[in-house]
C-alpha cells in the first residue's frame, strides 16, 4: 500500500497540474509519462463529487493561475495588448507564463522579463518593434512606484555660483529611466494612446503609419501625478547619459561641442538642462569642495 | 464628541483580542481620490500589503495620507504560510518595514500556500489538513510573529478542492493553528459560505468550531454562482445567506472589526459605504443599539499596533 503523500508531495503535484501547459488532465498524463506520478495517485490525492470531479476542481485553480497572470500582463502592457489584439496577446502570455513563471511575492514584478522575452519570440516576425514597445511600457511601470524625490526648480539654480557652474554635477530623480530602442515606438505609444477605441480588446489595432527602424533613446520619468516619456536626439541622449554618470557640466559641454565652438555647446547644454529641470528630471546639484 | 466607533476602539477586551476597529472597506485605487476628499462613513481601511511594498509613488503617498486619518490593517496575499518552501525572508523584511512605517492595527494573511519551488501562483491554494501540515504551519506562524514582533491574523480561504489525506476539518485545523501559535483569526464569512457549498458542510458547525477568543476580524464579500458550486470573486454585493451567517458570527464572536471586500467590477465608493453600513446596522441591532452613521475621520493615534496585544489611546 502506498504511503499517504506528505505536504511536499501534495504541493509538487498540485503545482505541476495547475501549471501544466495543456491543462490538468493532460498534466496528469504528462506526470505519468514522466514516471513521477501515476494517475491513480493523483485521483487518490484529491476529492470531488458528481457536481465537480476532482480534476475539474483543479482546473478551477489552473484557470485562475493563468488568467491572473494574463490580467497582470495586460495591465502592465496595455499598448502591446492593443497592438496584438486579444488572441495574439493571450498566446504571448501563455508562452511567457511557461517560460518566465512568477518568482516574486508581488505581481508587480511578473512582467519584468517580457521585453527581453519578446526579443526572441515568434511575434517578432510580424512586429519587429514589439520588444521596444514593451520596453517602453515596462519603463513606465518601473518609474510609477520608484522612490520619491522633490525635483529641482530653475530658481534653485540661483544657488549655483556662475563661476563654478562647470564643476556642478547633477542627480536625476529616482523615478526616471533611459531606455535604448531600435524603432520609433514613442510614436506608436502616442498613436495608440490618442486614438478613440484604441483600448485593449479582441481586435488588433494597427499603428497609423509604418513603424520606422530608428535606433535611439527614450527618457521616461514620473511627474507630479503622471508618467511621461520623450524621445531624445543623439546629443540630448549623450548629454543626459553623461549627467547620469556623474560627469560635471563643463565636461558635458566639452563632449557635446565635439568640434563645434564651446560657446555654442554651452548654450545648447544650458537649454537641455533647463528642459530637464522644467520636466522635473533633476533632483539636485552638487559642487565639489573648493 | 465620542462616536460609537471611538467608544468601541476604547473598549477593553478581557479575552486579549484587539479592540474592534468598527466597519471598514478595502482601500482600492479606484477610490483613492474619493477617500482623500473625505469625509467617509468608514471607520478603517484594509490594504493589500504587497501593493505597498514599493519605494515611492502615488499609492504610498495616498496610504500615508489615509493613515493620518484612519486606522489601517495590512492584509497580505503572498506570505505563503503553508508552503513547503522556506519563508521568503526578503518578503518578511519588506512586510516588517511596511508595518513599522504605517503602524497597522494588525497584520494578516491567509491560511494557505501560494507557491512552491520558488514560484508564486498569486493565488490562495488550500492546504491538506493533516497533523504534518499543522506542525509546519504553526512553526512558521511563530517564525513570522517573531520576525514581525507582533502576532498576526490568518484568514480562512475559499476552496474548490479538498484532499483525501486530510485528517481534520478546516475549522479544526484553523482553530488549532490559532491555539498553538497564538495568532488571531480573520474569519471570512463569505469564504465559509463558499467552501460550505463547494464541500457540503454546515457553515454553522464551522462557526461553532472556532474559538471565540481568537477572532480578530470578519471579512464579507460577494461571490459568483457557477451552477452548483461557488467562486470567490469579490465582484458582487454580499448575498443574503452570507448576511445571515454574519449575524450568527456576530452573535457568537461579538463586536469584531468587519470589512467589506470588493476587488473586481468595483462600484462607486458610496455603494461600498452602503454595504458597510448594512454590516454596521446588523452588528448594532444584535447589540440592541442603533447604528451611528456619522462621518469618520479618526485620529491616527486611535489604534497602535504593539508587539503583543494592542494599546489603545484616545
Amino acid at each position: 500500500m502506498r504511503n499517504a503523500p506528505d505536504l511536499r508531495r501534495v504541493q509538487e503535484v498540485f503545482w505541476a497540474l495547475i501549471t501544466a501547459p495543456e491543462g490538468v488532465r493532460p498534466g496528469v498524463e504528462a506526470l505519468s509519462r514522466a514516471g513521477g506520478t501515476e494517475a491513480t495517485e493523483v485521483e487518490a490525492m484529491f476529492t470531488g463529487d458528481e457536481r465537480l470531479p476532482a480534476l475539474d476542481r483543479l482546473d478551477v485553480y489552473a484557470n485562475m493561475y493563468f488568467f491572473r497572470l494574463l490580467d497582470c500582463l495586460g495591465e502592465d502592457y496595455p499598448k502591446t495588448w492593443a497592438l496584438l489584439g486579444h488572441d495574439r496577446f493571450h498566446n504571448l502570455a501563455t508562452d511567457y507564463v511557461l517560460a518566465c513563471p512568477s518568482r516574486h511575492p508581488s505581481l508587480r514584478h511578473f512582467g519584468a522579463r517580457l521585453p527581453e522575452f519578446l526579443e526572441t519570440h515568434a511575434q517578432r516576425a510580424a512586429f519587429p518593434y514589439l520588444a521596444d514597445l514593451a520596453r517602453l511600457e515596462w519603463a513606465r511601470v518601473e518609474v510609477f512606484d520608484a522612490a520619491d524625490a522633490d525635483p529641482l526648480a530653475r530658481r534653485d539654480l540661483a544657488r549655483l555660483p556662475a563661476d563654478r557652474a562647470g564643476e556642478a554635477t547633477f542627480t536625476l530623480i529616482p523615478a526616471s529611466a533611459v531606455i535604448a530602442v531600435n524603432h520609433a515606438v514613442a510614436g506608436v505609444w502616442r498613436d495608440l494612446d490618442g486614438r478613440a477605441g484604441a483600448t485593449p480588446g479582441h481586435e488588433p489595432i494597427a499603428p497609423a503609419a509604418p513603424v520606422a527602424r530608428r535606433p535611439g533613446r527614450i527618457r521616461v520619468w514620473r511627474g507630479r501625478d503622471l508618467i511621461h516619456h520623450a524621445s531624445m536626439g543623439e546629443e540630448e541622449a549623450h548629454g543626459l547619459e553623461m549627467l547620469r554618470r556623474g560627469e560635471n557640466l563643463g565636461r558635458i559641454c566639452q563632449q557635446v561641442a565635439a568640434g563645434r565652438s564651446l560657446q555654442k555647446a554651452t548654450t545648447r547644454v544650458g537649454r537641455l538642462l533647463q528642459t530637464w529641470i522644467d520636466d522635473g528630471l533633476i533632483a539636485s546639484f552638487n559642487l565639489p569642495s573648493s | 464628541m465620542v462616536t460609537a466607533s471611538r467608544h468601541l476602539l476604547n473598549s477593553p477586551r478581557p479575552d486579549g483580542r484587539p479592540p474592534s476597529l468598527g466597519h471598514g472597506v478595502g482601500l482600492r485605487r479606484d477610490h483613492f481620490d474619493r477617500v482623500l476628499a473625505g469625509p467617509t462613513r468608514i471607520d478603517w481601511f484594509e490594504v493589500i500589503s504587497e501593493n505597498f511594498m514599493v519605494r515611492g509613488g502615488r499609492p504610498l503617498e495616498v496610504l500615508t495620507r489615509v493613515r493620518e486619518k484612519y486606522p489601517i490593517v495590512l492584509h497580505g496575499v503572498s506570505l505563503s504560510i503553508g508552503s513547503n518552501d522556506p519563508l521568503n525572508q526578503d518578503y518578511l523584511a519588506d512586510l516588517a518595514a511596511l508595518a513599522r512605517r504605517f503602524e497597522p492595527a494588525w497584520v494578516s494573511d491567509h491560511l494557505c500556500w501560494a507557491g512552491v519551488g520558488g514560484h508564486y501562483a498569486h493565488d490562495l491554494l488550500p492546504l491538506p489538513y493533516t497533523t504534518e501540515a499543522l506542525r509546519h504551519v504553526v512553526a512558521r506562524v511563530q517564525q513570522v510573529q517573531e520576525r514581525l514582533g507582533r502576532p498576526i491574523a490568518l484568514e480562512n480561504v475559499s476552496s474548490y478542492v479538498a484532499y483525501r489525506v486530510s485528517e481534520m476539518t478546516e475549522w479544526e485545523f484553523l482553530a488549532e493553528v490559532a491555539r498553538r501559535s497564538g495568532c488571531g483569526i480573520l474569519l471570512d464569512v463569505n469564504n465559509i459560505h463558499v467552501s460550505a457549498v463547494n464541500h457540503r458542510f454546515d457553515p454553522r458547525v464551522y462557526l461553532d468550531g472556532i474559538p471565540a477568543d481568537k477572532v480578530w476580524q470578519f471579512h464579507l464579500a460577494g461571490h459568483s454562482d457557477k451552477g452548483g458550486w461557488l467562486l470567490d470573486t469579490h465582484d458582487h454585493p454580499v448575498i443574503d445567506p452570507v448576511w445571515d451567517l454574519y449575524r450568527d458570527a456576530v452573535r457568537r464572536f461579538g463586536d469584531v472589526s468587519t470589512l467589506i471586500e470588493w476587488d473586481d467590477r468595483i462600484p462607486p465608493f458610496d455603494r461600498l459605504e452602503a454595504e458597510s453600513e448594512k454590516a454596521r446596522a446588523i452588528a448594532a441591532e444584535l447589540r440592541g443599539e442603533t447604528a451611528d452613521p456619522v462621518g469618520r475621520e479618526q485620529s491616527p493615534a486611535a489604534v497602535h499596533g504593539q508587539a503583543a496585544g494592542r494599546v489603545v489611546t484616545a
